[in-house]
């Protein structure tokens, strides 16, 4: 009996050996089931893949529906490695196919071949006839995926439209929304409105096996989801007017930005020297956009909202609005000036013109001595303790012009320009300093930078006569009522409309009866003027011209300045005299000036050491 | 008569079992369809396909079970001792002529069918263990019966092992079950567990941590059978203090010669001598059990590293120090192991549903349908399916054992428990390896992973166990 007894006992030990394997098995599964949720993110790496989908990226109208911007259909050529059949594949054939050179195809092979299993880009902008090619020969482990590059219809507009780039590493680091492989928009437009132009990348989820064949869609499809093409853009610009203006500016070294003042429409924006947009698209980008970081004049560079040049004469608009306002100054006010301003040992030379003039003609025939008046008054107005004072509350009404600032337009790289303040003074001429040391600031010199964007918006503002609306490049944007209400707002300036009228004589007369704008006479269009010369290290002085037409109601308001031009009659004037007569006119009937224009030859030693 | 006996077979046999053995059939064919169906294939009933076969194998496993009934309970102990011969030619002609499948020699080749004579020899060995076990004149404890049963047990895993197929082989070391259930001496049976564990402790623990923990072990279960745990402590705490005493003094006399490990092997040892005089002057005989376990053990963690680097091949020691943790290669070693627990794991409660699972589907598991079976039953059913058929396992074994103690016979008593134990085995490696708690050894889920020879030869040894069930109900109606 106690033999059986043994027995029993032992089959139940052996009973709880049983069982407790079986728990072991059984805890062990529930927690791999039930508990760890690892496995199940980890067997979706496995047999998941995302395959990205990319948008059609935005198109930009001009304002009369003509394509500035164009997106056309190509592939980007990927690979992955790991499924390269194991007796490798015809290069020369597919270099062939698809016009690569061996050598880079072989070094991008290398590169994908540390991470086997991962899709890796061999090649870019690939065309559709190449593609349909490609798909006909049917090499393993390659695949091509849709991409949209733009294309430029009128190749204008280089700096204005920006161009659009893969996303770089530093990029990626700030924006974290992209993804290695996204296209940015990386200046002008393209930037500017990115977020509108880009859509929304589609996501296919597929599943894969062991081989990383696709087997099918995940879910149905449950979770995909289709590109969204980006919304197009209705810009300000009128390609033809660009068109003349990049042509115009050919050759010289300078910007011209029409707008229409009604609106702060940006008809025209011209930084020169440009280049084709078309080049800083396709495999040749790199090289393209090498040479033109070479270019010692920097056609990257965007002068029109960038540059800072002195305003020269065309300053004289905001003293003289600025004199008015302050009562120091009125129209009928007659200062003497005998080929220019003598104050001590201070002189200010000036060409010779009938003395004494008042506002009106001062404006139209660009008096120096004038100015120097009405600056010195504005300084040294009694009303204010000092010529610090003074000289900030001028700074107030130079601001109110929308110098020295950021005008708050759409382009993003905008520069502000440079008004200098009472403090800069203080610290060049350590504290000793009066009207008269500055001086040169009263005809537009001196420390003075301005933006050809500013510029044009003084013409603007001039034309409507105390307000302005911040100039912008875009009119309409799909899918959207209305742009950002900043546009949309009048910005008055410090000085009251009722001051303009007096200005604005001066201008048409400087244009129509005698001064030094004359020759941007047009029948019938009434047009109003001001020249500017401004003195500069560099060369030459740079010519500017400010003007707008018609004189009531004005439909466009331009500054154009042409680096080194000389007098602001023999180079910008007849530029912007152009340009206003074939955006009012639709046509040129002086083509000797047009020759004039085109043949023009400047000669820029800073650039050209 | 043939009538009357055939139809009191089927009243006879304990029904219990067949159930939970069909049940477990069907399982495996199902999973075993969704371990190897392919989306688009032009005939879904084609015989190329795995599932098919299979359902052929069931039906002659069925047959074969039906045989196996019909035979007579005195066939069974009358064939043993043949069957085993038999089974060890079988084995050597493999050897000789057999095929090599995945690097083991072990397979009969007769046109597209392929057979592997090792499951037919754990039929036989169990049969002959049996047989050895019910002499009338055995004694599981005397040395001469203990050393036949030995051989019974070793001369089928030594030609197993030399096919290199350790696996299989090392199922046969579960008759250790069967031993303790008839009673052999538990001092036997937990050196061997211990062995076994040391074996596998002894690649992840620095030496001197494992005689620590020896001698610790030895002190305490010799304390367990003579009490006077105070003495066995200070013997320990004297011990551990020579220990550093004489590797401080070494240091001094000739610094390099003996590190701390050396000067406790030594004191230990050296130890011995006097506790073994202890021993016979105060007659605790007893004492001599931990002591021989002590220099036993000792030897043999000396030829462990040999042990690992000769006999087991370079695959199976990556696969045992990967499943130990001492390498991770999750693309290389650890693929198989990694991707089964992650089809596993991703099945959740109640799993992606029958043909759903994507990681079985797109065959991310490799042996999906044969050893890796249980991660098809994972993944595409979840922790409800595997519950289930683990459940349904542990039935049957418990069922098993259960038939062997309402037996009359030994024979009959140890051919249960054989059959139990070597189930047992097989489910705890199989599924213990795709969940990460066993290394990888290819050997099947009983009577789940694909394959024709496990399957007949698991349904026969089973229905053995049944029929001499049924004849031991038979035996009992007459006499009560």
């Amino acid at each position: 009996m106690s033999d059986s007894y043994a027995g029993h006992i032992r089959m139940r030990v052996l009973q709880g050996v049983v069982i407790a394997v079986f728990v072991v098995l059984a805890g062990r599964v529930a927690w791999l089931q039930l508990y760890d949720a690892r496995y199940e993110e980890m067997a979706k790496a496995n047999v998941l893949r995302h395959v990205v989908e990319y948008p059609p990226r935005g198109e930009v109208l001009d304002r009369n529906g003509e394509y500035l911007v164009q997106s056309r259909e190509c592939y980007d050529l990927m690979v992955i490695y790991s499924e390269i059949g194991k007796r490798g594949f015809d290069t020369l054939r597919m270099c062939e196919v698809l016009g690569l050179s061996r050598k880079r195809l072989e070094r991008e092979l290398a590169n994908a071949r540390m991470r086997p299993q991962a899709p890796r880009v061999v090649a870019n902008y690939i065309s559709k006839e190449d593609k349909l090619r490609f798909d006909e020969c049917n090499f393993r482990g390659f695949y091509t995926v849709y991409r949209t590059v733009r294309r430029y219809p009128n190749h204008v507009g280089g700096n204005l439209l920006g161009f659009v780039s893969e996303v770089t590493p530093n990029y990626l680091k700030y924006h974290p929304d992209y993804q290695v492989g996204d296209y940015v928009g990386l200046s002008g437009v393209e930037s500017a409105y990115e977020p509108v132009l880009k859509g929304r990348k589609g996501v296919s989820i597929q599943e894969v096996d062991t081989h990383g064949a696709i087997k099918g869609s995940y879910m149905d499809g449950f979770f995909d989801s289709l590109p969204e093409p980006g919304q197009y853009l209705v810009s300000t610009i009128d390609s033809r007017l660009q068109l003349l203006g990049e042509e115009l500016m050919e050759g010289k070294v300078g910007a011209a930005v029409a707008i229409e003042p009604s609106t702060g429409e940006i008809l025209m924006m011209v930084s020169s020297p440009t280049y084709d947009p078309d080049e800083l698209v396709g495999r040749e980008r790199g090289n393209n956009y090498m040479k033109m970081l070479g270019n010692k004049r920097g056609p990257l560079f965007n002068r029109a909202v960038k540059a800072k040049y002195p305003p020269g004469s065309t300053f004289k608009l905001v003293q003289g609005l600025i004199g008015l306002q302050e009562g120091v100054l009125r129209p009928s006010d007659l200062h003497a000036c005998h080929m220019g301003y003598q104050a001590g040992r201070m002189k200010m030379a000036c060409h010779y013109h009938a003395s004494p003039i008042d506002l009106r003609f001062a404006v139209a025939t660009s008096c120096n001595a004038y100015f120097c008046y009405v600056f010195r008054d504005i300084l040294d107005n009694p009303k204010y303790d000092g010529v610090r004072e003074g000289f900030a509350a001028w700074k107030e009404y130079v601001e109110s012009f929308g110098f020295g600032r950021k005008l708050g337009s759409d382009f993003l790289d905008e520069g502000s320009g440079y008004v200098p303040d009472a403090d800069f003074y203080d610290r060049r001429y350590r504290g000793s300093w009066n009207s008269l040391t500055v001086l040169s600031l009263s005809i537009g010199q001196g420390e003075l930078g301005c933006t050809p964007l500013q510029l044009a918006n003084l013409a603007a503002i001039v034309a409507n006569r105390g307000y302005y609306y911040i100039p912008h490049i875009v009119k309409r944007i799909e899918g959207r009522d209305s742009l950002d209400r900043r546009f949309y707002e009048r910005h008055y300036t410090m000085v009251e409309p009722r001051h303009f009228e007096p200005i604005v004589e001066g201008m048409w007369r400087g244009v129509h009866v005698d001064g030094t704008s004359t020759s941007a006479y047009l029948e019938g269009l009434d047009v109003c003027g001001k020249t500017g010369t401004a003195q500069n290290p560099h060369g030459k002085d740079h010519s500017t011209f400010l003007s707008f037409a018609p004189r009531n109601n004005p439909r466009i308001a331009i500054s154009v300045y042409v680096e080194n031009g000389g007098f602001g009659a023999s180079a910008a004037l007849p530029i912007a005299s152009l340009l206003e007569e074939f955006y009012l006119t639709d046509t040129i009937q002086r083509p000797e000036l047009l020759e004039y224009v085109k043949n023009m030859n400047i000669h820029y030693p800073f650039y050209d050491r | 008569m043939t009538a009357n006996r055939y139809t009191g077979l089927s009243e006879r046999v304990d029904l219990w079992t067949i159930l939970l053995y069909v049940l477990i059939v069907v399982a495996g064919a199902v999973s075993i369809t969704a371990a190897s169906y392919k989306e688009n294939t032009a005939n879904v009933f084609a015989f190329s396909h795995f599932y098919m076969k299979q359902l052929l194998w069931i039906g002659v496993a069925w047959v074969a079970a039906l045989v196996v009934l019909l035979l007579d309970k005195r066939f069974y102990h009358m064939l043993a001792y043949p069957a085993y011969a038999a089974g060890l030619c079988m084995l050597l002609a493999a050897l000789v002529l057999g095929k090599e499948v995945n690097g083991a020699k072990a397979w009969f080749e007769f046109g597209s069918f392929r057979v592997q004579p090792a499951e037919f020899v754990k039929i036989a060995t169990a049969l002959a263990m049996a047989r050895v076990m019910s002499a009338y004149t055995f004694s599981i404890n005397r040395p001469r019966d203990l050393l036949k049963v030995g051989m019974v047990i070793c001369a089928p895993l030594m030609i197993i092992i030399l096919q290199n197929d350790t696996g299989s082989g090392i199922v046969l070391c579960s008759f250790l079950f069967v031993l303790y259930r008839e009673g052999l001496n538990k001092w036997l049976c937990i050196p061997v567990v211990l062995v076994a564990t040391l074996f596998i402790a002894s690649f992840m623990l620095s030496p001197m941590v494992l005689l620590i923990l020896l001698i610790v072990l030895c002190t305490c279960s010799e304390a367990m059978m003579n009490g006077m745990w105070r003495s066995r402590i200070i013997y320990m705490a004297a011990l551990a203090l020579a220990a550093i005493l004489l590797c401080t003094v070494m240091h001094f006399i000739a610094p390099g010669v003996l590190s701390l490990y050396g000067a406790l092997l030594t004191v230990t040892l050296l130890s011995l001598v006097g506790v073994g005089i202890y021993a016979d002057r105060v007659n605790l005989r007893n004492i001599f059990i931990p002591m021989g376990l002590f220099v036993g053990v000792l030897l043999f963690l000396s030829t462990t590293g040999y042990i690992f680097e000769n006999v087991l091949r370079p695959h199976q020691q990556n696969r045992i120090l990967s499943f130990l943790g001492v390498i991770s290669d999750p693309r290389g070693i650890d693929y198989n192991v990694n991707q089964s627990k992650i089809a596993i794991g991703s099945g959740g409660l109640l799993g992606k549903g029958f043909l759903q699972g994507t990681q079985i589907k797109y065959g991310f598991v490799p042996e999906r349908h044969t050893d890796f079976i249980f991660c098809t039953i994972g993944e595409d059913w979840g922790f409800v399916g595997a519950m289930t058929v683990l459940v349904l396992l542990c039935l049957l074994i418990l069922r098993l054992m259960h038939m062997g103690e309402l037996q009359q016979e030994p024979f009959g008593r140890i051919y249960c428990y054989c059959v139990a134990s070597i189930l047992l085995f097989h489910v705890l490696v199989n599924v213990g390896m795709t969940i990460g708690l066993m290394p990888v050894m290819g050997i099947p889920l009983p009577y789940i992973s694909y394959g024709g020879s496990s399957l007949i030869a698991f349904t026969i040894m089973l229905f053995i166990a049944v029929r001499l069930d049924a004849s031991m109900r038979r035996f009992s109606l007459k006499n009560y």
